[in-house]
């Protein structure tokens, strides 16, 4: 195809949009709102799992040391903690600090324990907070074998509980987008089929006229795409707008939840170039699609 | 230039359009295809575009079996003819000339060329001044002739025009068999399809009876008729009552 024509064909598919405002912005319209819900349900799953990683990051594992550990041992201790991959940070609990700690949390009933400052009964201990809880079950034998350990206690519960969610939180908002893009795929073809079936008389001239399939269907295709990226961008404002009210407003939550927000929110920035991108090519992808699979029943001719 | 040999086409579902017919149109015949609704006539113009492929037999367009015909060579057959619907298939968002410029951009022709050819052919068909004109400002008639230049802009070796009478007032009937026959006198293989045998009667050419699928009759065109054909006053096609009781008769 020469490029004389190639402009022809471009223009002509975006005069035909002009042409068809009607039906342009009821192709671009119901593209935007299939976008916006698929991105909204996209933004849900990856704040889902961002909360998820925060909820994780809040995990802590005592390991208790045995009560008559030198310097040396303790050293030891130290070297084969931080020797273990995927612990985020260990922090050293001497028995006095143990016993202040516990005494921080009484608040006005501290005086009770100072019969301990004697015989201070508490263990020192590490406070070890691992990069992924999922992983606790393994880390847990290598804590204990450790020379020095003399028990550990880690929340074993929580972490069984924190993988099941996070995999059937996975496994939704992966269902979500998956059925939400197949939904918008069916709407905006059908909808595209509607503007190729009220041109399927120009088609047919062209079959007639000796225009090659490739002829005819090109302006189709740049109409689609543009159709699609118009609703990428419309959507992606629309969405990333909401988001950063959502962002802005956060704090204002009443209680528990604007914290939750706070700190859970992924800030925009980290967001809009993954959204605006995904939307462009998801909005493009669905239009040439559509286009081409509407448009396959005019050619045969 | 058309050779069906054999031909028979059978659509799914079982319905029979064409059965066994051999026939041969040589180059620069001017043939009328006769037959009323049904009969087979547009299954057989359907098979010379090769819109629909034969059940079985050849048909042969300008030496080429199309039976055998790769479909993305499909368009480069129909670029060597040119047809003229009963409906005309104009697009109405375009100017008459750029409907018939539309034809020759699709196919890839530079567009200087276009731009020589298209008045070219609006002058042949003697509608220069109306080019500009939208398609539902025109006449009948006038749209007509639209696509007869549109179907003359590649300049084909055959134009097949379908039903030429059904859509316009008699006079304009003879108006445009005589710009058909113009054509054909420089050598242009003219095919048309109608189911008016008054029309085809008074020109004295070819004639292709076909009735439920086969031909039936083909009778070549015979002494000097065609001179007198235009004057004579009990023309049918001059005499709209007498059309209306023909096309009566052919209903039935």
């Amino acid at each position: 195809m020469k490029w004389s024509s190639f402009t022809y064909l471009t223009k002509q598919g975006l005069r035909s949009m002009l042409h068809n405002r009607l039906m342009t912005f009821a192709s671009v319209g119901v593209l935007t709102v299939c976008l916006i819900i698929t991105g909204v349900a996209g933004l849900f799953s990856i704040n889902m799992n961002s909360l998820m990683d925060y909820l994780g990051s809040q995990n802590e594992t005592v390991v208790y040391l045995n009560e008559d550990l030198d310097e040396t041992g303790l050293t030891n201790v130290d070297s084969a903690l931080r020797a273990i991959s995927g612990i985020k940070e260990i922090t050293y609990v001497s028995k006095d600090e143990a016993l202040q700690l516990l005494k921080d949390s009484m608040g006005e009933y501290a005086d009770l324990f100072d019969v301990f400052e004697d015989g201070n009964p508490f263990l020192a201990n590490y406070r070890v907070v691992l990069e992924d809880v999922s992983q606790l079950n393994e880390i847990i034998p290598q804590l204990q074998v450790i020379e020095g350990v003399q028990q550990v206690r880690a929340p074993v519960q929580l972490s069984d509980m924190f993988v099941n969610i996070n995999s059937a939180i996975t496994v939704i908002s992966i269902g979500l987008v998956v059925v939400l893009g197949f939904v918008s795929v069916v709407v905006i073809s059908n909808t595209i089929r509607l503007t190729v079936f009220a041109r399927r008389k120009e088609i047919n001239i062209m079959k007639y006229v000796g225009a090659t399939n490739g002829f005819i269907r090109l302006p189709f295709f740049v109409e689609g795409i543009a159709v699609g990226l118009l609703a990428g961008v419309v959507s992606s404002a629309i969405v990333l707008g909401g988001y950063q009210v959502l962002c802005t407003y956060a704090g204002d939550f009443p209680g528990f939840w604007g914290t939750l927000l706070v700190s859970v929110l992924l800030p925009i920035n980290q967001i809009w170039a993954r959204l605006l991108v995904g939307f462009l090519v998801f909005g493009a992808l669905i239009g040439s699609v559509g286009t081409a699979t509407s448009i396959r029943k005019y050619l045969k001719v | 230039m058309i050779v069906f040999d054999r031909v028979s086409k059978v659509y799914p579902g079982g319905n029979t359009a064409l059965k066994n017919v051999s026939l041969e149109i040589k180059k620069g015949e001017f043939v009328f295809v006769l037959g009323h609704s049904g009969a087979g006539k547009s299954t057989f113009l359907k098979l010379i575009l090769r819109e629909e492929k034969a059940t079985s037999g050849r048909v042969i367009v300008n030496g080429k079996d199309l039976s055998r015909m790769k479909e993305r060579q499909v368009p480069y057959l129909r670029r060597n003819m040119g047809v003229v619907f009963q409906d005309f298939r104009l697009i109405p968002t375009m100017t008459a000339y750029e409907n018939v410029a539309f034809a020759m951009r699709v196919t890839n022709i530079p567009e200087k060329k276009i731009a020589s050819r298209v008045p070219y052919v609006f002058n042949l068909v003697g509608l220069s001044e109306k080019m500009n004109k939208y398609p539902d400002e025109l006449s009948g008639g006038e749209q007509q002739r639209v696509a007869l230049a549109r179907a003359l802009v590649h300049s084909p070796q055959l134009i097949i025009a379908d039903e030429p009478t059904g859509n316009i007032d008699p006079e304009l009937s003879l108006e445009m068999m005589e710009l058909l026959s113009a054509i054909n006198d420089v050598g242009v293989t003219v095919v048309v399809v109608t189911h008016e045998h008054e029309l085809a009667r008074h020109f004295n050419k070819r004639v292709i009876t076909i009735d439920h699928g086969t031909v039936v009759d083909d009778t070549a065109a015979e002494g000097d008729f065609i001179e007198n054909a235009f004057d004579d006053d009990d023309d049918a096609l001059s005499d709209p009552d007498a059309l209306e009781e023909d096309a009566e008769e052919v209903e039935v």
